[in-house]
């Protein structure tokens, strides 16, 4: 009797190690995919920024954002992983973030530790999300040297900052206001956005896209179906990257970032109604196909703080506002003199300030954990202004300096002449199928009312 | 604004948004919807205005 139930104990701790060991691998699975899917974004990023740009420059817009990519892997290796380990109290890094460095024994193949290798590479791959966003920004006229500095500066330093303290269980974001974020917009999309803000200033307009009198003229994509295509791939990469903000718990609910139940169907209800919502917001302000599939990205940010807890309607409300508002802001923008190429500030900064702050209005109450403040608009308040001026911040102060160095912008006689002949050792089309360079001209379909 | 049908995470189930108050879920409701139709309806509008103008 004694042998059979010794017997049968060990059966049953061999089938608890056998079911626990099935939930770890399929977390690893789940993340790996999140990872694979997340470098749609980077492929919609790609083609969306050769799309928007001249034939002229088509290439070096390619090569610029296939490097951020590159150089951002590394980078966040040698130290983005350790900042957001050690710095969620703030400046001061605690003893725990030592997991993160490069030769902690859990930054390397492992068989005690099957967790750090997929959650790092989840977020170099939100790492180099931020650094897409700000390529597209400053294309046709910024120096390789200083978009590679700026892009790992904000990938592998600035925005991850960000994430220590308001995307991180014990933030202090979290911990003192209750900040709730679960999609991003702040830590992700404000501070890339912000951050191009800060560098576009001090890097100027593209030659051509200013008259002498401050009046704009339109330069216009060389492939505008190109650039709208990868933008419907970015937001096939967003699912990844939605998947990546949720944590997987073997034999357990999902929780999200901050601790609280959730589950990955709260995440797809909300993220393709705010998505539906910003596609017909924009398109109802617009008539724009560019703007269409930007508001399907601004509709996904407007939602995106919430995503775990709104009702799906909400979230398609607020995906039509986002959509319908942030045109306008590209507009402002400028006539004040601010050439944004692709719209980045106003579609990721402006998206996701409308995502955190919705969050703040619409879903104030909400229960955190270990005894932290709940969700509040004002936690919200001071999670957005955090997020824009950590963003802003360093994107100005980096892009001054590497200016005054006259390291920040291409010649203006370069520019003319493209950035492709000078510096691309091959032609984007040899045979000229699509003549160039394309000139300016104002769009003559019939605008919304 | 509390919209927060819940106070604690024990036990709870339908968390979403306004969950405890069905006028503010019916209002929403009927927002989308008309946010929905209604674009289509511009759509419409401006359609027309722009074959008239060719």
């Amino acid at each position: 009797m004694e042998q059979e139930i010794a017997a049968l104990t060990e059966r049953l701790a061999a089938l608890e190690g056998g079911v626990a060991m099935s939930g770890t691998v399929n977390m690893e699975i789940f993340y790996w995919w999140c990872t694979a899917l997340m470098i749609a974004i980077h492929a919609g990023f790609l083609a969306y920024e050769m799309g928007a740009s001249r034939v002229k420059n088509v290439l070096a817009s390619g090569i610029k954002n296939i490097l951020a990519f590159a150089f951002m892997v590394p980078t966040f290796y040698f130290f983005g992983w350790y900042i957001y380990l050690a710095f969620y109290n703030g400046f001061i890094p605690a003893e725990d973030g030592a997991a993160g460095l490069p030769w902690a024994e859990s930054m390397g193949p492992n068989l005690a530790d099957n967790a750090t290798g997929v959650f790092w590479a989840a977020f170099t791959l939100f790492a180099a999300t931020t650094a897409s966003i700000f390529s597209g920004a400053v294309i046709e006229r910024i120096q390789q040297a200083a978009f590679i500095i700026l892009a790992v500066l904000l990938g592998s330093v600035v925005w991850i900052l960000g994430g220590a303290w308001g995307w991180h269980p014990t933030g202090w974001l979290t911990v003192k206001f209750g900040y709730h974020d679960v999609g991003a917009a702040g830590v992700v999309h404000m501070v890339a956005g912000f951050f191009a803000l800060g560098v576009l200033i001090n890097l100027g307009p593209r030659v051509g896209k200013f008259n002498a009198d401050g009046s704009a003229n339109v330069i216009m994509a060389h492939n505008v179906p190109f650039t709208i295509t990868g933008l419907m791939l970015i937001i096939v990469g967003f699912f990844g990257f939605l998947g990546g903000c949720i944590i997987y718990m073997p034999g357990e609910q999902w929780i999200n970032i901050y601790g609280q139940p959730a589950t990955l169907s709260a995440f797809a209800f909300n993220t393709l109604m705010g998505f539906a919502g910003g596609i017909i917001g924009a398109w109802v302000k617009t008539r724009d196909p560019f703007w269409m599939m930007s508001g399907a990205l601004i509709g996904i940010f407007a939602a995106a703080s919430g995503l775990d807890v709104y009702y799906p309607p909400l979230a398609f409300l607020l995906g039509c506002f986002g959509g319908f508002v942030v045109p306008m802001v590209a507009v402002w923008l400028e006539k004040r003199g601010i050439d944004d190429a692709v719209g980045a500030f106003p579609v990721h900064g402006i998206g996701g300030l409308i995502g955190v702050v919705a969050c703040g209005i619409f879903a104030s109450g909400y229960p955190n954990v270990e005894g932290y403040p709940p969700v509040s608009l004002t936690g919200q308040l001071v999670g957005a202004l955090t997020m824009a001026l950590l963003g802003f911040i360093p994107g100005y102060v980096a892009s001054l300096i590497l200016k005054m160095m006259g390291l920040l912008r291409v010649p203006d006689h370069i520019q003319e002449k493209g950035l492709d002949v000078v510096k691309v050792p091959v032609k984007a089309y040899p045979e000229n199928y699509i003549p160039g360079p394309v000139g300016t001209s104002e769009p003559t379909a019939t605008p919304a009312e | 604004m509390n919209t927060a049908p819940i106070d604690t995470w024990e036990g709870a189930e339908a968390y979403f948004t306004f969950a405890h108050s069905p006028g503010m879920i019916s209002l929403i409701l009927i927002a989308s919807v008309v946010v929905t139709f209604g674009a289509i309806v511009l759509a419409a509008v401006h359609e027309k205005h722009a074959y008239n103008n060719h």
